[in-house]
């Protein structure tokens, strides 16, 4: 039985169909990234799965049990920890004392063990908490009754990075006792390090499911690299190599390419102004490309070793232009 | 099994207490002020009452100022208790639900393993933190000043006064409960609740001895006379009990219409 089912999951709003024909499976023990860019209906999928509304068609079962059929989502909730988008307790009460109504409700068996790692104010009165603080307390509520499943949307906003490596640290033990996660998010290297699998959400539509590995192999890296010459795009006609967009420079004034050779001057006005800097960007023109890459990265560590590099940043590209390039209504014809 | 009751409970003490006092204490100005009022009007009292425009002596159920009994029943309880402490369930009624669904607290509390009856019923339950507290205070007050200031009022009548306005004050809490499940936001449930108590309050007073005066027979106010109670001796238990049912079918019709919403 896996932990999550949904099956054809449409939900629609009247003027939005916020979720179509949505398919995806949880495996027992898996960590499962639902990502998509703010507004592709990451957030209707979970609200449907926790039985807050129900889908237009399409069903979804939780832990086996029928979301649709309350006796049955009461079963399951019993074993599921939730966090909301935007989680909210009731002010006026204390953190202990909104724990105490959930572990009244649920139980509470982690709860020291989850306070040691993620450390409300608890005897603070909510209200005045920040919101790294209620973020923590969701985290808290959401785990202590040692569910067998955890959903949480966008669980790292608002956690700083040392926290959020804890959540992750956290994450990845859970997943080795057996803990069963589905997690959304709007950035994939938030989440990458601890998902197994994810699910890639666009306007409404599962574009795709597959495993972190295979879709980092996917969508490749943003580069940025800095050459002490005048070159263009054909520079870096490689496979792979995508969107690419070179910027020269001449001396100390920065033009694009097509105006570099017409105002020789510009740069002799400066040079006693600018000290190093300037002597640096006159000692010949600079060429800062930039472009997305998705080839052998040995074919482009050769490329570039063809040029005397300035600078060069290498870094993941970011999901939205992910999306474009791969299953977005234009890029879909050039990925190839 | 009432966890999320207790909790909600807890939230409502510090109100209760609150309006308890403020409640006691215009009793209490009510019940001290008689004697000066009586004494300088003397026998003429019953005539100030002709005076008041008619439509006005009926919303407020004055049919006599010439004991305390009567001054009480039109002016303490018509007024400040079936018209204001009504209206003070109606909003807190309209804020039960919606106020969560406003501020998004509803997800935390539907994630939990809870029906949604549950979460409606436990938290109407909480209301009863209010109506106890009132509904205590309030006689206790009553009968202690008047017996302190020599025009003491019948305890028996006073404590039954109190206990068939219950179904009441249920019911002024149940229509609010209605529209807070209706409404996603506090505010609009609430002035709708406060809409419809008010105009049904007025409109029954107002339709009273008209040819319309059966269409005041929706009103929870046609079920309470605190005249007849305080006044006459009369305990209307049968209206009580037809409050206590519709204010019963006004909960199951705000669980019905709760366990259909979709929270989005």
């Amino acid at each position: 039985m896996p932990a999550i089912e949904v099956d054809g999951l449409t939900k629609d709003y009247g003027s939005v169909r916020a979720n179509d024909g949505v398919s995806f499976t949880v495996e027992r023990g898996e960590v499962f990234g639902y990502l998509g860019p703010n507004g592709a209906g990451k957030t209707t999928t979970i609200r449907t799965l926790m039985g807050f509304q129900s889908p237009t068609h399409g069903s979804a079962r939780l832990l086996g049990h029928d979301v649709t059929d309350e006796a049955e989502l009461l079963a399951a909730k019993r074993r599921v920890g939730y966090l909301p988008a935007r989680p909210a307790f009731d002010e006026t009460v204390t953190g202990r004392e909104a724990l105490d109504l959930h572990a009244a409700i649920k139980g509470d068996e982690r709860r020291e063990e989850l306070l040691d790692r993620f450390t409300p104010p608890l005897d603070r009165e909510i209200r005045a908490y920040s919101t790294g603080n209620v973020q923590k307390l969701g985290l808290v509520q959401a785990f202590m009754h040692d569910p067998d499943l955890v959903i949480l949307d966008e669980p790292t906003s608002g956690l700083d990075p040392l926290l959020q490596r804890s959540f992750n640290d956290f994450v990845d033990a859970e997943r080795e006792r057996g803990l069963s996660v589905l997690l959304s998010s709007h950035v994939l290297s938030e989440v990458r390090r601890i998902c197994d699998r994810v699910g890639i959400l666009r306007e409404g539509r599962l574009v795709t499911t597959e495993r972190v590995a295979e879709l980092l192999g996917r969508t490749g890296k943003l580069v940025r690299a800095t050459v002490a010459d005048d070159v263009d795009t054909g520079a870096f006609d490689l496979d792979g190599v995508h969107d690419c967009a070179c910027h020269t420079t001449a001396g100390s004034d920065n033009r694009s390419e097509g105006e570099a050779d017409d105002a020789p001057n510009d740069g002799a006005g400066r040079t006693d102004a600018d000290g190093e800097a300037g002597a640096r960007a006159r000692t010949g023109p600079v060429t800062e490309c930039q472009f997305t890459y998705t080839g052998d990265v040995n074919a482009l560590v050769d490329r570039l070793d063809e040029h005397r590099l300035l600078d060069l940043d290498v870094e993941e590209a970011p999901l939205d232009e992910v999306f474009l390039r791969f299953y977005g209504s234009e890029g879909a014809d050039d990925s190839d | 099994m009432t966890d999320l009751a207790r909790f909600e409970a807890r939230q409502r003490v510090r109100g209760a207490a609150v309006a308890a006092a403020a409640l006691g204490g215009f009793a209490l100005v009510y019940v001290f002020v008689y004697p000066t009022f009586a004494d300088s009007l003397g026998a003429d009292i019953d005539r100030l009452m002709e005076a008041y425009p008619e439509a006005l002596s009926k919303a407020f159920g004055v049919e006599s100022l010439a004991s305390m009994e009567g001054f009480l029943a039109s002016e303490l309880y018509t007024f400040a208790w079936m018209l204001l402490v009504g209206l003070y369930f109606g909003y807190a009624g309209g804020s039960l639900v919606a106020a969560d669904v406003e501020h998004g607290r509803i997800d935390m509390l539907l994630s939990l393993p809870i029906s949604r009856a549950r979460i409606v019923v436990e938290k109407f339950a909480a209301l009863l933190v209010p109506l106890t507290a009132l509904s205590v205070v309030v006689p206790a007050v009553v009968w202690a000043g008047t017996a302190a200031v020599g025009h003491p009022v019948d305890a028996a009548d006073l404590l039954a006064l109190h206990l068939l306005s219950i179904p009441y004050l249920l019911i002024c809490g149940a229509v609010g409960l209605v529209a807070s499940v209706v409404f996603d936001r506090a505010s609009h449930a609430e002035r709708a609740s406060l809409g419809a108590l008010a105009g049904l309050f007025f409109a029954e007073s107002l339709l009273t001895g008209t040819d319309y005066a059966a269409a005041g027979a929706v009103a929870p106010s046609r079920y309470l006379d605190p005249n007849a109670v305080l006044l006459d001796g009369e305990y209307a238990v049968g209206d009580a009990a037809l409050l206590l049912a519709a204010a019963g079918i006004l909960l199951a019709l705000a669980v019905g219409l709760f366990r259909r919403k979709d929270i989005e």
